[in-house]
């Protein structure tokens, strides 16, 4: 089984049945010879060097009768018809062997006629039909296109309305035939029938395999026709069929043998030069190995100074190019007996297009996981629910034609929803999740498609929960960035999310999950999330140089203010940093409520710790106090801050 | 003086032998000896000394200082001894905190392994759209309409509606292999090109089957590329990534975009090749599909395949994650669960 898979016809199954070994292969799009006895046997033929035998095909007795019948073949349709009429046939049941090997390839024995005609599709692999001759009204058969609409019962008895373009065979009044997929229940052999008309035909593949889906009909025929049975095969497919019918069924030949085609259909050549067949495969194999591999293979090889000449047979419509025939060497030869190398050309150094440079990425990923934060990777497809759910407008989204369920039927815009509903399958209590990967936006009517790192915290605490955030904007020395206190995201809190700018860029949103979203999906804790677009951030990264070490120490200080409601802290501690050049450092040290004090007063007391440093020289205790009188006047000022008064 | 010499002398020598520890020794060493020490400034008011009692002042003086001096080293050597003496039982044993680092998730811990291989070959990475059109994700790649390769690979198609894009023509990429037409027509070889991404396929979800997956594409495209190239490639490859005892082996198989045809087995790293639930009683596990690039794509690439040829191969990420790690469901990866999670 293994020498036939590394060869390409892949058999990873067999089955004993009494005295029979049934092998199951899988053959590819490119080899319809496989769909047949002789296919495979051919090829196994070939692979083990051993001799084929083909079965014996006897030409037509003569002719004894003339029964007449008219073609009209559209060449669209079918490129090959090859026919004969018999006569005073005897319908009854096949012969046991014959039942038996039906049976063993899983088809149902009907009558010696259909059963030969199955037979033979599955040991030569063209498919055949037999019509009822006298059941063709006016003896006139008219290939053609279906219109669209027309009604047709099938040999299954079923009814169907025929999609446009299907392909039928009509007599004089109606409908007998659905080339490539069924016969017609109206010419099908039956008990009673005496004379039959039996056909070989190559059909248009294309549009077998379109009616095909359009009717959600297949068969094992138009299994074959879809790949392209083989062209030149259909006057021995007949004369086979013939002989069974006459040793199994009786009657006698009544017609000449019809053979319309639209091409002559004969083997061609096609060569293959030594010199190339090195260069594709990378080693040489000896030229009589070549010829031999190329012999077993019954492409009738002819070697001459620069390489071979083939005779390719008809059955192998898949060999075109050199490349084909290089294959063939190849496979037969066998892929695990080379050689193993690795290229020896330059590495490029031009910068290839849609190169993707994932440092800041996987920087950002490391951030996060050493922050505690875990990586899920969540479906792209999310329902129509979801983003409604969350606010959000679902034909904003794209969305799919042909979804596997409505579960799965829209292309997300953000990570957010995904990160939240996994709240639902977690029992931790400070869950922190995070994702970076692409949403799919509809902009300027197409499709954009970017990268979003998006996070989600379960808990209570907004610092902690921000630390990340700040972290990650600082490690990628993104200074100087604004945070407004509104978004425009529908399932973010209104009073509890802002968005994040640079210049007058958006960094991102991060916020408090709209308590009414969690609702809905009965999460009861608190989420706060944030969401950063990844091209921004990159785009605004910078590298920061180095600061030399300061020869004389830093004076450091603690200041502690108190401040008016709604004051925004991170203002204050970004207006102290930029007051002075001296100024080395700020750091919200603690924050302490003190409490209890009348309504009048203010609430928090918000300790800063403040480095002083001057790299040139000392700072003098005098330069210091400038400073800090300084920093004071301006909180004082511009926040309304006071010192914390004493207590009292 | 003498007597107030001999008078501090005392005090320090009681201070000192009743110290606790080195730091409380170090502050009384400054007190006594140091810049601004009693003993320092005692030596400033020799001045104060008639000058027939200096000497006998300056030797009184460096008696004491050295006395003390010694004291005070001696007994920094005590603490030193008994610091390193031994003491009452400490447990080693006892486990520190729990630490609390996240996770990356496996699809990238064995995606950043897979380019770090392939950065050593000299590859580059690139990245392309998920939402194709029909021509990259298929006829691009030797793959007309209508034709039945297109079977294997059942395509979403999605909505165009409000867009310029072409109804019927978009689909979702179902294979990484559509970056080839895309990078190879705006480029010109010689080229090393490694394009993980996601892809979809139509397929009903289970154990096994997913509509969303990974896989990682590679190809290569220079003068005299062989197909021992490729073995050799995926050989060395896939010893990284599972070491070399690992054994594979190759298959001829059939996609319109390649020819040679390539499949890769590898043998199943649960029952070494036995057969097993996991490798559905085989041994081996089919993860990589690849060939030598038909002259077709190339030709529509505007590359000239007289002059250069090249290989590709897909390594199926999802499954090599499965494999790595012995997932047996495929729907593990995508679903965010700690208990998953923080396996890896």
């Amino acid at each position: 089984m293994w020498k036939m898979t590394e060869a390409g016809l892949t058999c990873e199954a067999t089955k004993k049945i009494g005295d029979e070994t049934i092998l199951d292969v899988e053959v590819t799009a490119n080899r319809p010879d496989w769909m047949s006895i002789v296919g495979v046997a051919r090829e196994v033929a070939a692979i083990q060097g051993v001799p084929f035998r083909l079965p014996k095909i006897n030409d037509l007795p003569k002719r004894q009768q003339n029964f007449p019948m008219d073609y009209k073949i559209d060449y669209e349709v079918l490129e090959r018809w090859s026919a004969v009429i018999i006569s005073d046939v005897t319908i009854k049941p096949s012969p046991d062997w014959m039942q038996h090997r039906l049976e063993l390839v899983g088809l149902r024995p009907i009558n010696n006629i259909v059963d030969i005609t199955n037979y033979v599709m599955f040991e030569l692999g063209i498919p055949m039909h037999a019509f009822d001759y006298d059941e063709i009204r006016g003896q006139i058969m008219v290939v053609e296109k279906a219109k669209g609409g027309e009604e047709f019962t099938t040999v299954d008895e079923l009814i169907y309305k025929l999609p446009k373009d299907s392909m039928i065979i009509r007599d004089s009044e109606r409908i007998i035939d659905l080339c490539g997929i069924k016969g017609g229940l109206n010419s099908g052999i039956k008990a009673a029938t005496k004379n039959i008309l039996i056909h070989s035909t190559i059909d248009n593949p294309v549009l077998t395999r379109r009616s095909s889906i359009a009717m959600g009909l297949r068969s094992d025929a138009s299994a074959i026709y879809e790949r392209g049975p083989d062209k030149g095969g259909t006057v021995q497919t007949l004369k086979r069929m013939a002989g069974l019918i006459l040793e199994l069924a009786g009657g006698k030949i009544a017609s000449p043998l019809t053979d319309i085609k639209k091409d002559k259909f004969e083997p061609r050549n096609l060569s293959l030069s030594f010199k190339n067949l090195k260069r594709i495969l990378g080693i040489k194999i000896p030229e009589t190995e070549v010829v031999q591999i190329l012999s077993r293979l019954n492409l009738s090889p002819k070697k001459n100074a620069l390489g071979v000449n083939c005779t390719i047979p008809t059955y192998r419509g898949d060999i075109k190019i050199e490349e084909d025939l290089a294959e063939e060497v190849a496979r037969i030869y066998g892929y695990n007996k080379f050689p193993t190398t690795i290229p020896t050309g330059k590495v490029a150094i031009q910068k290839i297009p849609y190169y993707f440079n994932d440092s800041l990425i996987l920087k950002i990923k490391d951030l996060l996981t050493f922050s505690g934060y875990s990586e899920t990777k969540n479906l792209s497809l999310i329902s129509k629910e979801l983003i409604i759910r969350f606010g959000m407008d679902p034909d904003e989204s794209f969305r799919i034609t042909n979804p596997v369920s409505l579960e799965y039927e829209y292309m997300r815009t953000s990570l957010i929803p995904s990160l939240v509903s996994a709240i639902k399958i977690n029992t931790a209590e400070h869950l922190k999740l995070f994702e970076i990967d692409k949403v799919y936006l509809k902009i300027d009517k197409k499709a954009v498609e970017k990268y979003k790192v998006a996070g989600i915290y379960l808990g209570d605490n907004f610092r902690k929960f921000k630390t990340v955030i700040d972290l990650i904007l600082s490690k990628l020395n993104i200074e100087n960035y604004d945070i407004e206190f509104e978004t425009d995201k529908p399932y973010l809190h209104q009073s509890n999310a802002g968005t994040i700018k640079l210049k007058g860029v958006t960094l991102g949103e991060f916020g408090e999950i709209n308590p009414s979203v969690l609702a809905t999906m009965e999460i009861p804790t608190k989420v706060f999330c944030f969401e950063m677009d990844v091209e921004t951030l990159t785009k605004s990264a910078k590298t920061k140089l180095f600061s030399p070490l300061p020869t004389n120490p830093a004076q450091i200080e603690d200041l502690t203010l108190t401040f008016p409601e709604k004051t925004r802290i991170g203002l204050v501690v970004r207006t102290i940093i930029s007051m002075n050049q001296f100024v080395k450092s700020v750091q919200l040290n603690d924050v302490y409520n003190a409490g209890g004090v009348s309504s009048s007063a203010y609430k928090n007391n918000y300790t800063f710790r403040i480095e002083y440093q001057n790299p040139d020289k000392t700072l003098t205790n005098e330069e210091a106090e400038k400073i800090r009188n300084e920093i004071l006047t301006t909180l004082k000022s511009k926040f309304g801050a006071s010192i914390r008064a004493a207590d009292s | 003086m003498q007597e107030e010499i001999i008078g501090l002398k005392n005090e320090a020598i009681a201070q000192i032998s009743g110290v606790k520890d080195s730091a409380e020794l170090e502050e009384l060493r400054a007190a006594y000896l140091g810049r601004n020490g009693k003993f320092t400034l005692l030596i400033k008011k020799i001045k104060e000394v008639p000058p027939e009692s200096r000497k006998t002042f300056g030797i009184t003086l460096n008696e004491s200082k050295t006395a003390i001096e010694n004291l005070i080293s001696d007994k920094k050597q005590e603490f030193i001894k008994s610091l390193t003496e031994k003491r009452d039982w400490f447990d080693l044993s006892m486990p520190g905190y729990k630490s609390n680092l996240g996770h990356l998730h496996p699809l990238t811990h064995v995606l950043k392994e897979v380019k770090q291989i392939f950065n050593y070959l000299g590859y580059q990475v690139a990245d392309g759209p998920e939402i194709e059109s029909d021509y990259y994700n298929f006829e691009a790649l030797n793959t007309p309409k209508d034709h039945p390769a297109r079977d294997s690979q059942m395509t979403f198609y999605v909505d165009t509606t409000g867009t310029n894009l072409k109804m019927g023509e978009t689909v979702l990429r179902t294979q990484t292999s559509a970056m080839q037409g895309r990078v190879m027509e705006k480029i010109k070889p010689p080229f090393r090109v490694l394009a993980p991404g996601r892809n979809f396929r139509y397929e009903q979800v289970d154990a096994s089957h997913g509509f969303e997956f990974w896989q990682i594409e590679g190809f290569v495209v220079d003068e005299n590329i062989h197909l021992t190239d490729l073995f050799g490639t995926i050989s060395y490859v896939l010893g990284e990534l599972f070491g070399k005892e690992t054994k594979i082996r190759f298959a001829t198989t059939n996609f319109p975009f390649v020819e040679p045809g390539v499949d890769t087995y590898l043998q199943c790293t649960i029952c070494k090749g036995k057969g097993c639930s996991f490798c559905k009683g085989t041994g081996w596990s089919e993860i990589m599909p690849a060939g030598m690039i038909h002259p077709n794509v190339l030709k529509m690439a505007k590359i000239d395949p007289a002059k250069w040829n090249g290989f590709a191969f897909a390594i199926g990420l999802s499954r090599i994650v499965n494999l790595r790690y012995q997932i047996k469901d495929l729907r593990t990866l995508t679903t965010p669960d700690m208990r998953i999670l923080s396996q890896f």
